[in-house]
């Protein structure tokens, strides 16, 4: 009985689908204030940048610390993921590609390993095989370090994704528990989500098993496991249109499977959403561990364990921040360092990695830092979105 | 770098055989102006006006048809093998030409309804309040009606790739006959 009215559900949702349009359970959600607000998401390029044209020297970081250009070329670049053998795989959004960068002895080479994708921006390696995941296409390269020409396996089926597009383009990534980490944001700015959205899925990785492990996130770009713990961390973006102040962006902890995080009526540390009104809003909401600023595009997020930093970076995280662009003085362009307290209740912002805004008033900037990867060696990796290069950040007492 | 390749001989041959040398602007030109017309008013059906289109829309889209993502067959072979600098030239050259007047008569009626519309949606806050686009945001103010039409059902319904799905989130819900407005509206527009 059950099961048969879990097909009966299943086959109303495909219906659904099918029909011409659901009606707009979701809006701009802009107040008569802003109604003539001229803030807009900030241009991309997808023409390529020159390392020449790239003005490193302007980066801030820490003393002891150095900046360097490590690769260029390939426009969009953002998450970054590492084959054993030392190739790096990047997805990007519009362009549609997915790009390998070869280390050749201190000179990087790049080619499109695949392109003409709808948004690819999730990519994650495991035993060899590149996982790509679009918005709408899940592929998976067997031995493709090795084997360039390899083609790809089309899992697409197996992972079952929801037809709407804004905000489900992907950041992915395997946990120590061997499943693949997807998330599915919320397809608007504010709304009441259909049941696939808004929330962080896990799978195993054939794209069975799958088991909505988070809800009430809106739009979640990067991820990383607790090296201790193996606790998920995750930044999910604020929604727009409330002004500069926010909502913020959050820091959550996943500490059990099932939890909360608010999307669309309890953002950031208990702030009322302005359209989506409900009684007792925030109750069995978990509120993040930290907000991490408004409007401000928390992007990748990795725990370092490497050995070239100082030790007080151990176990702490560096998260990117894209930039603003809801806001009418910009914030973030940057990296911070986030030092989480020992029982993970909290944790302490500093600023790691800046230079990259030049003005906040006039929004004058020359990079969006994106996304991390920790070296072998201790290094970090960070890719800038905006000029699709990628940085190397070193320590040398 | 430009030679998205699938094939492991595909990718090796790139590295040996030099891309074609780029055209001079002026050369390009006449190619493109036999469409989207003399100095990038189109008079052709379906096909777009360029004059007066912001710099990085124009560059945005070239770099989008030239690798197929955003798939318009008329366009494959003007733009394949384009380099980035020409791209970049003749962005610079059609921002800077100007605009011809609307063509077609303006509705009373629909122009009413396409103000509110517009209004209702927030448009002129990417594109101006004058419709004249900016950055990677195009200009709608006389801009083909038809081309408008086919334009939004794209981003609409998720058949014109490569757009920020902003776009498709701001036209989510939004009807057939309101996309119809909004393109009469728009193309009356100065």
């Amino acid at each position: 009985m059950k099961r048969t009215l879990i097909a009966a559900a299943l086959l109303a949702a495909t219906a659904a689908y099918a029909q011409p349009k659901p009606p707009p359970i979701w809006q701009q959600g802009r107040p008569p204030a802003m109604a003539d607000s001229k803030l807009a998401p900030l241009a991309g390029r997808n023409t390529e940048t020159p390392a020449s044209e790239i003005p490193i020297d302007k980066v801030k970081l820490p003393k002891g610390f150095t900046a360097e250009i490590w690769a260029t070329g390939f426009p969009g670049g953002r998450a970054m993921a590492r084959g054993e053998s030392g190739k790096i795989y990047l997805g990007t959004r519009g362009l549609g590609r997915v790009y390998e960068v070869t280390d050749e002895g201190g000179r990087r080479t790049v080619r499109v390993v695949v392109d003409k994708l709808t948004q690819p921006s999730g990519v994650a390696m495991k035993g060899g095989s590149l996982y790509v995941m679009a918005i709408d296409k899940v592929l998976r390269y067997d031995g493709i370090e090795s084997n360039p020409g390899v083609q790809p396996v089309d899992m697409t089926a197996a992972f079952n994704l929801p037809p709407q597009q804004h905000h489900n383009w992907k950041y992915i990534r395997f946990g120590p528990d061997g499943k693949l980490y997807v998330p599915f944001g919320g397809p608007c700015n504010i709304c009441e989500p259909p049941a696939e959205y808004a929330q962080i899925r896990r799978y195993n990785a054939d794209g069975s098993g799958m088991e909505v492990i988070a809800r009430g996130v809106r739009n979640t770009q990067g991820f990383d496991f607790h090296p201790k713990t193996g606790e998920l961390w995750f930044t999910d973006h604020g929604r727009d249109w409330m002004g500069d102040k926010g909502p913020e962006d959050e820091l959550n902890r996943i500490s059990k499977v099932g939890l909360n995080f608010g999307f669309p009526y309890c953002h950031a540390k208990g702030v009322l959403d302005a359209d989506f009104k409900k009684k007792d809003a925030c109750k069995g909401v978990t509120l993040p561990v930290t907000t991490m600023g408004p409007h401000a595009a928390n992007m990748g997020v990795i725990f370092y364990t490497g050995s070239m930093f100082p030790k007080e970076y151990q176990n702490t995280m560096f998260i990117a921040r894209k930039g603003s662009w809801n806001r009418t003085v910009k914030f973030g362009f940057d990296v911070v360092n986030v030092r989480p307290s020992a029982d993970g209740k909290k944790a302490k912002v500093t600023p790691f990695m800046t230079g990259f805004l030049e003005d906040p008033k006039t929004a004058k900037f020359w990079g969006r830092p994106a996304y991390l990867l920790q070296m072998p060696d201790g290094a970090l990796l960070v890719s800038d979105e905006q000029l699709g290069a990628i940085y190397r950040v070193s320590y040398k007492k | 770098m430009r030679f998205p390749q699938r094939g492991r001989w595909a990718w090796l041959t790139a590295f040996f055989i030099a891309p074609a040398l780029a055209q001079p602007l002026s050369a390009r030109l006449p190619l493109c102006a036999a469409c989207h017309g003399p100095g990038g008013n189109s008079a052709i059906p379906g096909t777009p006006s360029l004059a007066g289109q912001p710099a990085i829309f124009l560059e945005n889209e070239l770099v989008l048809l030239r690798e197929g993502v955003r798939e318009v067959p008329q366009m494959a072979a003007a733009v394949q093998g384009l380099k980035d600098a020409e791209i970049h030239a003749l962005a610079r050259y059609y921002a800077a030409q100007k605009p011809a007047a609307p063509q077609g008569k303006p509705d009373p009626a629909l122009m009413k309804q396409g103000t509110a519309l517009a209004k209702k949606l927030h448009c002129g806050s990417c594109h101006e309040a004058d419709f004249r686009g900016r950055e990677q945001m195009p200009r709608l103010a006389a801009q083909r009606e038809e081309y408008l039409v086919a334009a939004m059902n794209g981003y609409r319904n998720y058949t014109r790739k490569g757009g920020d799905t902003l776009m498709a989130a701001a036209l989510y819900g939004v009807s057939d006959a309101d996309v119809r407005v909004l393109a009469h509206y728009l193309s009356r527009l100065p």
